[in-house]
């Protein structure tokens, strides 16, 4: 099918979308793609078909349901949706400006562990329409770490922009050791550590009998509501997701893991590779940044760009996250660094895997999200191409089983100044509509 | 750095960007660069300028007294045959061919074109692709190097808003290990910039990207000086506190008034050498003649102004709003100098047309936004809706030690968003974006940018379309040496940081 030919079905699609949405019942048959089911194999000339927001058939050769909107794919890759596994999404729009920003405590602020983004959730922000149109479809809304060790409570969402749009509150906490910990806590490794210990036992302290607890003095280091907010951590039911980059700090913390009963994510690990064994035997995922392999501290000393393809080889769950600092604004170019991943060495399936399923079972919704299989939340999206390649783009994005405008700010300011011709009014009055 | 909160993260990130900007385009290096004895000429006359001697010469500051000693290694004769060509000139060749020899390009051409002699070695590029080395007009690299802390830190001399007289070349720290990783990336050339907290940053260095123990052993022969200029927030952020500029309005005063000094400086050398030729014609028996008149006191914040003045240093302008843009192109014609190219241009596409006319490059990322407001307003398109118009100059910069990795990939992306809106642009177009168009703007494009005979031989074979994410550059040249290869690990630096680590293994090195 020619392009030509695609984009009039797919603008048909569009206009029956208006329509439906409303209704709420959209069906959607999906059909002739290169079908990546993520959780089983790769289907050549495949159908999807999405029904009441799940999807109900995966396979070659099915018949679109009466009355369902058809796209056809031909020639097109069909992926679950991107899910970005740690993020600053909805927390921030601008990160220099204070009142866009709520990602993280300013230093000096005494809480950590309670801070919950659903607080501070805004489904309105730009950046999520932004990276919806780049094939994000759900990500880890989370909390940056100030002054204490932890970060906070992070909660999975959609990227629909829609009002009720948290999947999953309280999915994981948030927390930093290592070199990030020691700069907390005496400027050394070991404060960091014992810090740690020390917050751990006091929220077990806390658990074992909240009203006794609060009746006997402290010394104030510890407030009430962060080791309240701890109790699903120390029960080992909730991640903990621990910014740890160096081989020494990971093994310093599997042993934390194990005494505590903690149930670990690493996100950084630029030297997990050298400890790939044993994350592979202690089951501990980690995300990484596969652009990273530079000396940015001794830490880092064994970054390399083959660390997501060792720790794949190893039996390591691996996700990706964006590099610091871009962690909000461009989740889109999630499939980038998968891109690279697989340039140096992680087969492709993997990558594919990590961008979509993987992050599903992270936060235990892989019974629901993460790959194209029925019953499963229907996030879709159909690419003009290879997704992990630079110059392909989404051409549909389906959340809930509903698909998605893929218009955003920068689409408005692009048609509006396309044109730079002085015209019969100023740029003001163009676009926008 | 990757440990901190989000907060943290976007101060170093803003921290980064207010490095980075810089690079001014100005004069082509050759005529700027004396010749080593016309300087050593000019220090002795320095020296003796308060001897009053009768035969004494003019006083010349000198204008490159930190001299280039780079010099290429010995090279081989390659033939490269059999690849697909993008010559940077707008050109792809099929099937094509490039001769290197003697450092140089020799002939580029359609296989069958290209004689080489029978002592060349010859590279059977089939499937391949080769481009121009890549050149990466706003780097900090060496200034703001790996590993990242306090010691390393030299990058942004914030101690006052006009720190014109600081040279970025003396910050560079050559064991800085993203050069080998910009290597593996095909970068041959960098323009290393001071950062971008001050209104004028300083001079940046154009550098070959071949180590060497020494700052001048990378220097690239004859390239001009750049000016590092900052717009916009980053000033006003770090001196809002401290004395201002506390405002943009406080920021233009601050330039205009040293663009002023710098007019009234080149001035009094102008008027000392008109006045000190007129004192030599006179006959020595003139009882008029009198003593040699006085050279001015030389001043290196305003002898670097006055270079901009002069068109011997390039401006490097860091802004990254239209409407600011515009307003620098005023002043640069209220004092008669040129804006070479705007780095970090987020909204360059709001005046692509005004650009053009004012023949002023963008350098822009492909899609980095939103980390401060005046980086709110970017749209994935910008650098093709540049591109687009006539006579225009875009570039794709990196400004970061990852990124400079990867410009294939952020040239690949700006290029595919542009074409999704229809603007046809080709893989033979876009890679002037890191290749023409910044030795353009840096006035390097007479000796490399392009594959063309005569050039130096600055060149990137890979793996297969240089615009995909699998793409590796497998061999790159520098002045026809290879200096990396990507299957040959003796063909890959390694900086002195990354040896005898983790139990005295060896880390690093280009490709790591």
């Amino acid at each position: 099918m020619s392009r030509d030919m695609m984009s009039t079905l797919l603008g048909a699609a569009a206009a029956a979308l208006t329509l439906l949405s409303v209704a709420n019942a959209q069906t959607t048959a999906i059909m002739n793609g290169e079908v990546h089911t993520v959780s089983g194999d790769v289907i050549e000339n495949g159908d999807v078909i999405i029904e009441g927001g799940r999807i109900t058939q995966v396979g070659a050769d099915l018949s679109a349901p009466t009355g369902s909107t058809v796209i056809d794919a031909a020639g097109k890759v069909v992926t679950p949706g991107i899910f970005a596994p740690y993020s600053g999404i909805g927390l921030v729009e601008v990160s220099a400006v204070d009142d866009s920003y709520d990602a993280s405590p300013d230093e000096g602020f005494v809480l950590g562990a309670a801070l919950d983004v659903r607080d501070a959730y805004n489904p309105s922000s730009t950046l999520i329409d932004i990276n919806r149109a780049g094939g994000i479809t759900r990500a880890l809304s989370t909390p940056g770490i100030g002054d204490t060790l932890f970060g906070g409570r992070a909660a999975v969402i959609d990227m629909s922009g829609n009002v009720n749009s948290i999947t999953k509150g309280d999915a994981a906490q948030v927390a930093v050791l290592g070199s990030g910990a020691a700069l907390r806590n005496g400027n050394t490794r070991m404060g960091g550590w014992a810090v740690m210990r020390e917050f751990l036992d006091e929220a077990r302290s806390y658990h074992a009998n909240p009203n006794d607890y609060v009746r006997r003095p402290h010394d104030g280091r510890f407030a009430v509501s962060d080791l309240k907010a701890l109790g699903p951590v120390i029960e080992g039911e909730q991640p903990l997701m621990v910014r740890v980059d160096g081989a020494n700090d990971i093994r310093t913390l599997i042993r934390l893991k194990n005494n505590y009963g903690l149930k670990v994510i690493i996100v950084g690990g630029s030297e997990a590779w050298r400890v790939a064994a044993e994350l592979k035997s202690e089951n501990i995922p980690v995300l990484v940044d596969p652009l990273f392999n530079l000396p940015s501290q001794f830490e880092d000393l064994g970054a390399t760009l083959k660390n997501a393809a060792r720790l794949n080889a190893a039996g390591v769950k691996i996700s990706f996250y964006n590099p610091p600092g871009f962690g909000a604004h461009n989740l889109r170019l999630l499939t980038q660094q998968a891109g690279n991943a697989v340039a140096e060495g992680l087969p492709y399936d993997a990558a594919l895997k990590a961008l979509t399923l993987y992050p599903a079972e992270m936060f235990g919704l892989d019974a629901q999200l993460g790959s194209l299989a029925p019953n499963k939340i229907a996030d879709v999206v159909i690419w003009d191409g290879d997704p992990l390649e630079v110059t392909t783009q989404p051409e549909a994005v389906f959340i809930n089983g509903q698909r998605q405008d893929l218009n955003n700010r920068q689409v408005a300011l692009r048609e509006r100044y396309r044109d730079l011709s002085r015209g019969d009014l100023p740029h003001a009055y163009r676009g926008g509509d | 750095m990757q440990k901190l909160g989000w907060t943290a993260l976007a101060v170093l990130m803003l921290a980064a960007c207010s490095q980075e900007d810089g690079g001014a385009p100005g004069n082509d290096g050759a005529d700027e660069t004396p010749a080593a004895d016309e300087t050593k000429a000019a220090k002795t006359a320095d020296d003796s300028a308060d001897g009053a001697d009768a035969a004494q010469e003019a006083v010349r500051p000198p204008t490159d007294p930190y001299p280039s000693t780079y010099e290429p290694y010995p090279s081989d004769v390659v033939l490269i045959t059999g690849a697909t060509l993008l010559t940077g000139t707008g050109a792809q060749i099929d099937n094509g061919a490039v001769l290197l020899q003697d450092g140089k390009i020799m002939a580029v051409g359609a296989v069958g074109e290209v004689e080489a002699p029978e002592s060349a070695t010859v590279i059977d590029a089939g499937g391949k692709w080769v481009t121009p080395g890549v050149i990466d007009i706003h780097s900090h690299l060496g200034d703001y190097p790996s590993p990242s802390n306090a010691s390393t830190s030299d990058g942004n001399e914030m101690t006052s808003p006009n720190t014109a007289q600081v040279w970025a070349e003396h910050s560079i720290w050559p064991q800085d290990a993203g050069f080998t990783r910009a290597l593996a990336g095909g970068v041959t050339t960098l323009q290393v910039l001071p950062g971008s907290a001050n209104l004028f940053g300083g001079r940046s260095a154009i550098i070959k990207n071949v180590p060497s123990r020494s700052v001048q052993g990378m220097k690239f022969p004859g390239a001009p000086y750049g000016l590092k200029m900052a717009c916009g927030e980053n000033p006003k952020r770090v001196y809002g506190e401290k004395g201002g500029p506390g405002t943009r309005m406080g920021n233009f005063a601050g330039y205009r008034g040293a663009w002023i000094e710098a007019e009234a400086y080149k001035k009094s050398w102008d008027d000392y050498w008109a006045d000190h030729e007129a004192w030599t014609g006179k006959d020595d028996d003139d009882e008029d003649k009198g003593d040699a008149p006085d050279a001015p006191e030389r001043d290196l914040k305003l002898e670097t102004l006055a270079g901009v003045l002069n068109g011997d240093i390039r401006v490097n302008m860091h802004c990254y709003r239209a409407d600011e843009m515009v307003q620098v192109l005023d002043m640069a014609e209220e004092f008669g100098y040129k804006v070479s190219a705007f780095h970090h241009a987020i909204e360059a596409y709001k005046i692509a047309d005004y650009l053009a006319e004012n023949d002023v490059c963008a350098a822009m990322w492909a899609d980095w936004w939103g980390f401060k407001l005046e980086a709110f307003d970017t749209v994935p398109e910008n650098a093709a809706l540049v591109h687009a118009q006539a006579n225009s100059c875009a570039i794709i910069h990196s400004d970061s030690a990852t990124g400079v990795q990867r410009l294939n990939q952020e040239s690949a992306k700006a290029m595919a968003a542009g074409r999704r809106i229809g603007i046809d642009i080709e893989p033979k177009d876009a890679i002037a974006w890191i290749t023409a168009n910044p030795a353009k703007s840096m006035g390097i494009l007479e000796q490399t940018g392009t594959l063309e005979p005569g050039k130096m031989a600055d060149v990137v074979i890979w793996n297969r379309n240089p615009f995909s994410v699998y793409a590796k550059a497998e061999h790159v040249f520098i002045d026809g040496v290879l200096m990396y290869d990507r299957s040959d690990p003796k063909r890959s630096p390694r900086m002195d940081f990354e040896i005898g680590q983790l139990n005295n293994k060896h880390t690093g090195g280009a490709g790591q």
